[in-house]
Parts: structure tokens; C-alpha cells; sequence
């Protein structure tokens, strides 16, 4: 007898289940090409457990999603009923349900070889991995699927759901669009984060990830913005505001110990040069750029990358040499400077100025810089209290209340020039930033 | 516009906003500066789409964020059932003074934002930033088309607030016009 129901074990979740809808997705070419992309890039190269791949995360967001889903529309507050109307309506909830699960599990679908988040620089202009993914929602390999589904899915649904209103900024969304796609991806208590915070401490080893996600997942509630408002928000019962600070803290050291860690990030920087070099070189894929095309961007994948990082870095006239050597012989920059708060009262964007002094100092090969996008504490969300107020999280918790999101701007250098640039850099450095904020001002 | 040029004009704003009765949370600043780049011709191009209470910046969302990890903003709670408010921190000042000619360039404009919406609401502030985006943005001119545009892309707001609210931006738009307060490149 044919299983209607498939399990799939797995290290955070224990069980994951699949309809066998899900399950074709599942064995789709642009998901099953997850197998081969890793979740943390280069990281491996500094916690060798983080080896795992997108593919179990992206069931990790699906089995998550579907739970936090389950807990928000079950128990809907009568003030709060009226802001999204769907929830009156069972098929839509059914429907809705769908939709969602199949949306976590496409997330990630368009994500390039490493995850790699330079997109500006690997992709045609205007392109990125939420609009690959959107591609591949709505490719021919995926449309039968949501076809053949009763009643069918719309791929529009699922892409908005998947990417959210940040990234799908064309397509116009309901409240409770927009609340459902908060579930995958939102700021506070988006799934995508609970499940790689979780991951990724557990194949890292480094414990600061880990929280009570069960009482969070059963605590997240759909709620009014702030008392009285029409915009619905995914805020949390007073019960588990201290699984939400968890949360909030999990996030706060992993970004510092492992995500922006500097070591991780100048083996991203190493990694784009040489992808930069690879990709302009033609030889495999012939347009300066990753492939924007369905069969293209399936094609590629970590394992073709990995094979010509091996062959550059043994032949000195390939391009990307260097940068291949540099990862595949741990011979990375080093940090030259790391951006202060001090610093910023002289000049908004400190890193950028010594980064542009150093390189007129040591030559462009020498230095290089890595500025990641800064991530919000996310401590905005609304709090349902026992005596059935809505309280934002900010005033009713102190350790929110007190985290503060941090900037992290680097300087690196070659390792050959490390001590004459540290010198340097202390000789010059209250003198670069004023020159620099000389300039800011401009014409 | 540079980043520092920028994120003094967002101090400015907040400081004024706070001076008009504003209380400051982020949707007050989010409506503020689309005012001031769609009403009054700020070179700030953050990119707004509809998303919480009408027109809404990703990018306006970083850089609060940022201002905050740098010290010069602080969020901080407020009265009960309300969301918190961004305040200029006590190190900015010494930041805005190194962007004279900013201040100079933004004053009018920023004060006028601050006169016609720093006592507003959440509410109001959502129906006159939506029928603003609505101007900015549709091809069509008659009033009371664009007021049921509003209606039909917030259903939650009556015709005659629709209305009034079409009719306030059109009103503040020709004022602009008129004036010297559109912002100097």
C-alpha cells in the first residue's frame, strides 16, 4: 500500500512529515539541489561540524511553520478576529495551510553555490536568490505540482509567503499575506530563524543557539500591532516573553560568535574574489555572472565550485589563484580594524574610510573589507499580558529593552603587510577619519 | 545624498517631530521622511511600498537600526499599550554638528513636516501617507477617484476620511508649490 504520509527524521525535529504532495516537491530537481548547498558557506572552515546543507533546514522551516500556523489560528482573541477575516473561514484556513508549508520549503530554492550573499556582485544587475526563487515557484518543473494539488495552489501565494514583502516588492499583500509570510520570515518570530538559529548551534557546536522553542512556538499569537490598532503583528503571550528573550539572545551571539565572526567573513570575501574571477574567466558558465535561467542555475552547485577552488589553487595561471590558495591553505587576511561607536562620532561609515586609506597605502590586492548587512534585534513585537492587554515586548522586558543591534564593519589586510599595517593605521588613524569626515559633507 | 548627510537628516527629523508632540515610534519617522522625500523632494531614495500603516521603507528600517547600534538614536518605551520611540541619543548632537550645510538645507522642510504631522496619530498619519503615495503614483487626477483608491487599498478607512484626506494632501502639496520649501539638491 502506497504511504500517504512520509517521515524524515531529523537531529532538531526529531520527525519531520510530508504529504505526498510535499513529497514531490521534495524530490524536485530545484529542491533535491539543496542537497549540495551549504547552509554556512566557508564556515566549516572554523567549526568543522557545520557541514550541513539547505535541504534539511528548508524541511526544518516547513515542520515549523506549519506548527506555529497550527498554535496562531487555533487560538484567535475576539479583538483581534476581525483584522483578518480568512480566519472565519476553515477552507481558507485549510488552503492557507498549504500554501505556507509549501512556501518554507521552496524558501530557499534560488540560493547560490554557498549561500553566497554578494549577490550585487555574482548576479545580473537587478537579480537576487528571492528572485530565483520566484523563478523557480513558477517554473514549469514546479507548476505541475501546484496544479495537480485540490483545490490547486496559486505559485503567486506560495512566492509571497516565501520571499515576504521586502523582497517580493511588487506583489501588493493582505494582512494576512503578510502575517503568514511574517511566520516564515519575519523579523521576531519568523521560522527561517528559530530553525537555523537551532541548526546551525547544533552542527557548530556552539551552544549560545540554542533556546526553548517549544514554549515559544506554543506562545506566538497573532495580536494588534499596539491596543486598538488595525495592523496585525505575530506577537507572543506574556508567558513566553522569556522564550522570546532566549530567542533574541541565541541570535545576538550567534551572529557575533559564528556569523560574523571575522575569520568566517574574510573567507566570504576570499570566496566572492574568487567566484568574481571564476565566473568573468567563462570557461564553465560564459557570462560574468551566475545563471539566471531555470536549467543554469541548477546546474551549478558547491560540488562545481569546490572542484574549481581545487583546480585554481594548484595552477598559479588559472584565475582566482590566489584567492582559491588563500582558502584552501587557511592563509586568510587578517583583521586590521574593526569598527567602535567611538569611531562613528567622527565619521559615519569609519570602515570605509580606512579601508579606502589602507588600500591607497598597501595597493587595492591588499586589503579588503567586509561590512554585513546589520540585523535588527527585532524586539518591536506585541505582548498579550494576563490581564489581556497588548503591551509592546520593549516595555515589559528588560533584557529587550537593553540589546541594542550591533554594526559590524572589518578591515583585513594580507597577512605579509599585517605588523607595517597595524603600525601604520595606529600612526594614522584619528588623522584618516577627520580627513575623511572633512569630506562628508560634501558638495 | 551620503549616509551621514542622510542619517542627519533623520536626526533632525526626530528632534523636530519630538518638538511638535510627535511621540516618535518608528511609523511617526517612516511616515515623516516620505513626506519629506515624496512631498517636499528629499534626495534621501529610500524605496517605499505599502506595508504597515501605508507607506513603508526596508531601507529607512536599516538605517534606524544602524543609528541605534551607533548610539545616536535610542528606542525606548512609552506609555502603556503603545510601541516604543526612537530618541535622539545624548552623543548625536556632536555628530550633527559636523553636517552644517545638511541642516541648513533641510530646516524648512523638516519643520513644515513636523507643523503638519508631528501631533498626528498612527491612524492619520496612515490615511494622509497613503493618499500621498496614491498621488505620487496613480496617473489619475480627480479626488474622488484617488479617494477610492485609499478605500479600496485600505478598506478600514470610511469615503469621507478618504476623502478629506486626498483633498489635506492636495491641499499641502500646493502649499509646497507655492513656496520655497521643496528641498535644494
Amino acid at each position: 500500500m502506497s504511504k500517504y504520509i512520509h517521515e524524515i527524521r531529523d537531529p532538531i525535529h526529531v520527525f519531520i512529515r510530508l504529504d505526498s504532495f510535499e513529497r514531490k516537491v521534495l524530490d524536485s530537481r530545484p529542491f533535491q539541489r539543496l542537497r549540495d548547498i551549504t547552509q554556512l558557506a566557508l564556515t566549516y572552515l572554523l567549526y568543522p561540524g557545520a557541514t550541513h546543507k539547505r535541504f534539511e533546514h528548508s524541511l526544518g522551516v516547513m515542520e515549523l511553520a506549519s506548527r506555529v500556523f497550527d498554535t496562531v489560528t487555533a487560538d484567535v482573541a475576539p479583538d483581534t478576529r476581525p483584522l483578518i477575516p480568512e480566519i472565519d473561514n476553515p477552507d481558507e484556513v485549510r488552503y492557507w495551510r498549504r500554501v505556507l508549508r509549501m512556501a518554507a520549503l521552496c524558501h530557499d530554492v534560488g540560493h547560490l553555490p554557498f549561500s553566497h550573499a554578494a549577490e550585487d556582485e555574482l548576479l545580473p544587475a537587478g537579480w537576487n536568490h528571492e528572485r530565483l526563487t520566484r523563478m523557480l515557484i513558477e517554473s514549469d518543473l514546479m507548476l505541475p505540482i501546484w496544479k495537480s494539488m485540490r483545490p490547486p495552489l496559486d505559485p503567486e501565494h506560495i512566492v509571497k509567503l516565501a520571499l515576504g514583502a521586502r523582497k517580493a516588492k511588487n506583489l501588493r499583500f493582505t494582512k494576512w499575506e503578510r502575517i503568514l509570510s511574517e511566520i516564515i520570515v519575519g523579523d521576531a518570530f519568523g521560522v527561517d530563524r528559530i530553525d537555523y538559529l537551532l541548526r546551525d548551534s547544533h552542527h557548530t557546536g556552539v551552544g549560545y543557539g540554542k533556546f526553548d522553542h517549544y514554549r515559544l512556538v506554543d506562545e506566538i499569537r497573532i495580536l494588534p500591532s499596539e491596543q486598538g490598532s488595525t495592523e496585525p503583528a505575530l506577537g507572543i503571550k506574556e508567558g513566553g516573553i522569556y522564550s522570546a528573550e532566549a530567542l533574541t539572545l541565541a541570535r545576538y551571539f550567534m551572529f557575533s560568535q559564528v556569523y560574523y565572526h571575522p575569520i568566517r567573513l574574510i573567507y566570504d570575501r576570499h570566496l566572492m574574489d574568487f567566484l568574481k574571477s571564476w565566473l568573468a574567466e567563462g570557461t564553465l558558465l560564459g557570462s560574468g555572472t551566475f545563471p539566471i535561467d531555470v536549467d543554469g542555475h541548477l546546474r551549478i552547485t558547491d560540488n562545481e565550485v569546490k572542484a574549481a577552488l581545487r583546480v585554481a589553487a594548484d595552477d598559479k595561471h588559472k584565475a582566482g589563484h590566489d584567492s582559491a590558495k588563500r582558502i584552501l591553505e587557511h592563509k586568510h587576511f587578517r583583521v586590521l580594524y574593526e569598527r567602535n561607536p567611538q569611531d562613528v562620532k567622527v565619521h559615519s561609515d569609519p570602515g570605509e574610510a580606512i579601508a579606502r586609506a589602507a588600500a591607497a597605502e598597501f595597493g587595492d590586492a591588499a586589503v579588503r573589507s567586509s561590512k554585513p548587512r546589520l540585523k535588527n534585534v527585532a524586539a518591536d513585537f506585541p505582548v498579550r499580558t494576563r490581564d489581556d492587554r497588548v503591551e509592546p515586548a520593549i516595555s515589559m522586558s528588560g533584557v529587550l529593552s537593553t540589546l541594542k543591534p550591533t554594526s559590524i564593519d572589518y578591515v583585513f589586510v594580507d597577512p605579509d603587510i599585517e605588523g607595517r599595517a597595524t603600525r601604520w593605521l595606529q600612526e594614522n588613524r584619528r588623522n584618516i577619519l577627520e580627513t575623511a569626515a572633512s569630506e562628508e559633507e560634501g558638495s | 545624498m551620503k549616509r551621514g548627510q542622510r542619517l542627519a537628516m533623520l536626526l533632525m527629523l526626530d528632534k523636530e517631530m519630538w518638538r511638535r508632540g510627535s511621540w516618535c515610534g518608528e511609523t511617526h519617522l517612516q511616515k515623516g521622511t516620505f513626506f519629506l522625500q515624496e512631498l517636499l523632494g528629499s534626495d534621501s531614495e529610500y524605496e517605499f511600498i505599502l506595508y504597515k500603516y501605508g507607506p513603508f521603507s526596508f531601507g529607512l528600517r536599516d538605517d534606524l537600526a544602524e543609528m541605534q547600534a551607533d548610539g545616536l538614536l535610542d528606542l525606548v518605551a512609552r506609555h502603556p499599550g503603545y510601541g516604543p520611540s526612537y530618541v535622539v541619543a545624548a552623543d548625536a548632537d556632536e555628530f550633527l554638528n559636523r553636517f552644517p550645510k545638511t541642516v541648513e538645507r533641510f530646516a524648512h522642510a523638516i519643520q513644515f513636516v513636523a507643523e503638519q504631522f508631528g501631533d498626528k496619530g498612527v491612524s492619520d498619519l496612515e490615511r494622509l501617507a497613503t493618499a500621498l503615495f496614491i498621488r505620487r503614483r496613480s496617473k489619475e487626477t480627480d479626488v474622488e477617484d484617488r479617494a477610492s483608491q485609499l478605500v479600496s487599498l485600505k478598506p478600514h478607512i470610511s469615503e469621507s476620511d478618504a476623502l478629506a484626506a486626498t483633498k489635506d494632501i492636495d491641499r499641502l502639496a500646493s502649499v509646497v508649490e507655492r513656496s520655497d520649501l521643496t528641498i535644494k539638491q
